[in-house]
């Protein structure tokens, strides 16, 4: 198991590599660059070549491809991403912050998903086709059909006209004031991780029903157990596994795909910054995040195969 | 000897899409204490749904129990709490099924399928209930028990996952064990050694057994007395050796005709019975087995024969003409 640990991780490198070559190519490919997107966006179409090139020297933007890569690629081994084309300020330190509030976004809203998914699948499915089964279906069915930003909207609002309050709109980091940074944070946890658990709770309630109808259920019946040994011990370890896969892709979706819920609750994540790198054609910063986002991809993906043959004794890997 | 277990018109249904299923229909047998009855039949004739609705166990909502007795120690299990029935199920009547790949949970340990029911009904706490299971591979013939504790289903070959469905049917000293086709899924080879192990235990522990079977062999080899179900009805009860001695019933003949035998000269031929089972949601008014049988006569189709004594009151036959086949058999 160790060893199987260990190459996954040395796995890890050549994967990143592959999107780094990938995302550096890409990024070069779509017309214009950084200086043009400067220029061009303060309205002046007469500003001269010859000043877009002094600015595109500046940012190294006229050396070879390949002098561009290795050292971006000998930054990224030292753990530097370099600075921002756009604002020229670290990369590292302008990340940091947004990287740990997406995280804990990602963290809260996979802890809601599961608190809801898991129970609320488990109690459908041993009571399918009655009316608790039905308003559990309908129940995740409108989380899949409600956008999390709206939902977003319609929390603050009923919170600012129901209950006179909105939640601090400025980031605290949980290690500065852990109130007032899950004050602000649990509501977007709850409107995200309900989508999030609409597509989990679903897929526990089929694999439960499925892993319901085996042999091995109808044995721990006839062995005289209690249903909520049976439920808990028997089934759901069995049933975990399609869930656990669900839960996994989407908190690394949630890591930088969480755009327009980010800008709902004014929160400063990963998602807003990667739309403005982009729209900026800032390669450095669009780079370090693609890197930082496959990072997690990768790693979530790991942690899901290795809860695998943590649930399933039959899964052994080398 | 005293009834450890009554069946009394037992009646079974399942509403399929294409109607209802009377998998069991109004059927009677017993088990006394300490004895070995056999249930047997083609598939689909409802020996395993008997024995499922005994435990109470039929899949519901599509499965439903719809009326008779099963009296169990004079108790009706019928009239039980699902509570009261949960101290029945793996106490005192324990069940062992017939595929032993899927019968055990995968992802836990044997020990731990092992202790759950020492745990729960014998208030066992962790210590004894590990050294009892222990003591329980060992009986069932698990070689090194205590490693085997902690090993998985997956570890074991059929044979030993059927050895240790044993134990764990064994655990709680039940006084009675219902064997779904204990051996079908198993090697002819290990077939014979379950058995053997089944029968040694059942006799040296003095508990009940209900073996459900197709093969005749394991009836005769193992079973006191035999109950042969068709089309969901039972249409004979005798003693094993009154079954195999004198059969009164065509069904029976056939079956009994149909099994190659090593005392015959090597080219007889056999004979096989001619036609399907029924479809059991279009049962014809009359006998069951009538479409099929030779001896069959107009009433045959007009009303269903009930079981009945030639003589013997321990021999049971449903058959109209069940005198013109035994007095055929002995001329």
């Amino acid at each position: 198991m160790l060893h199987y640990i260990i190459k996954r991780l040395l796995l890890m490198i050549p994967t990143l590599f592959g999107v780094a070559v990938l995302i550096f190519l890409l990024l070069r490919v779509v017309p214009g660059d950084v200086v043009e997107a400067r220029y061009m966006s303060q309205g002046s179409q007469f500003t001269s070549q010859d000043l877009m090139n002094i600015e595109r020297k500046k940012l190294g933007l006229d050396q070879p491809l390949w002098k561009q890569f290795t050292s971006w690629m000998g930054g990224v081994l030292r753990l530097d991403f370099g600075l921002s084309m756009w604002t020229g300020s670290p990369i590292t330190e302008e990340i940091k912050l947004r990287f740990a509030l997406s995280l804990q976004l990602a963290v809260m809203a996979t802890v809601v998903a599961t608190l809801l998914a898991i129970p609320l699948g488990i109690l459908a499915a041993v009571k399918q086709d009655t009316w608790i089964d039905y308003a559990v279906r309908v129940f995740s069915i409108a989380g899949l059909a409600m956008p999390s930003f709206w939902l977003g909207i319609l929390m603050i609002l009923v919170m600012l006209i129901v209950f006179k309050w909105l939640p601090p709109m400025v980031f605290t980091p949980f290690w500065v004031d852990p109130w007032e940074n899950l004050a602000q944070l649990i509501w977007p946890a709850l409107a995200v991780g309900y989508r999030y658990s609409a597509v989990a709770t679903r897929m526990m309630r089929s694999a439960m029903l499925e892993v319901l109808r085996e042999d091995y259920i109808r044995t721990a019946r006839a062995k005289g157990l209690w249903l909520k040994l049976i439920l808990t011990r028997h089934a759901m370890k069995n049933a975990m596994l399609p869930v656990l896969t669900v839960i996994g892709l989407e908190f690394a979706f949630l890591m930088g795909g969480l755009v327009v819920t980010e800008q709902v609750f004014n929160l400063n994540g990963l998602g807003m910054l990667f739309v403005e790198a982009i729209s900026q054609r800032d390669y450095t910063l669009t780079q370090a995040l693609v890197l930082i986002v496959a990072a997690v991809f990768i790693f979530v993906n790991f942690a899901t195969d290795i809860a695998y043959a943590w649930l399933d004794p039959r899964i052994r890997y080398r | 000897m005293a009834s450890l277990l009554e069946v009394r018109n037992l009646q079974t249904s399942f509403s399929t899409a294409s109607g209802v299923v009377r998998a069991v229909d109004g059927v009677s047998w017993d088990v006394r204490e300490g004895e070995t009855v056999a249930l047997v039949g083609e598939s689909g004739c409802g020996k395993s749904v008997s024995a499922l609705s005994v435990m109470r166990l039929v899949a519901e909502p599509a499965g439903r129990i719809e009326g008779g007795q099963i009296l169990f120690k004079g108790r009706d299990l019928l009239l039980l709490s699902d509570e009261e029935m949960r101290h029945v199920r793996g106490r005192e009547i324990a069940m062992i099924f017939q595929e032993p790949m899927t019968s055990l949970n995968p992802v836990l340990t044997i020990g731990r399928q092992l202790t759950e029911g020492l745990e729960i009904h014998m208030k066992m706490a962790r210590e004894p209930a590990q050294a009892r299971a222990i003591e329980l591979l060992g009986m069932v013939g698990i070689p090194d028990p205590a490693r085997r504790l902690g090993q998985y289903p997956h570890h074991f070959s059929g044979g030993m996952r059927q050895r240790m469905m044993i134990a764990m049917a064994l655990a709680c000293n039940p006084s009675l064990i219902l064997a779904d086709e204990p051996t079908t899924a198993l090697d002819v080879t290990i077939q014979a050694q379950i058995l053997e192990l089944l029968k040694d235990l059942s006799r040296r522990l003095g508990v009940a057994m209900l073996i459900i079977t197709h093969n005749l062999g394991v009836v005769a080899r193992y079973a006191d007395r035999v109950n042969v179900m068709y089309a969901g009805r039972i249409i004979e009860q005798a003693s094993a050796g009154d079954l195999y001695g004198d059969p009164q019933h065509p069904y029976t003949l056939g079956l009994l005709r149909s099994v190659p035998r090593l005392d015959e000269p090597r080219r007889a031929h056999l004979a096989p019975i001619e036609g399907q089972p029924p479809d059991l949601t279009r049962l014809p008014p009359g006998c069951a087995f009538a479409p099929r049988c030779a001896f069959r006569v107009e009433r045959c189709a007009e009303a269903v024969p009930p079981l009945r004594s030639l003589g013997s009151a321990e021999h049971l036959t449903a058959c109209w003409e069940a005198e013109r086949l035994v007095n055929r058999a002995a001329a």
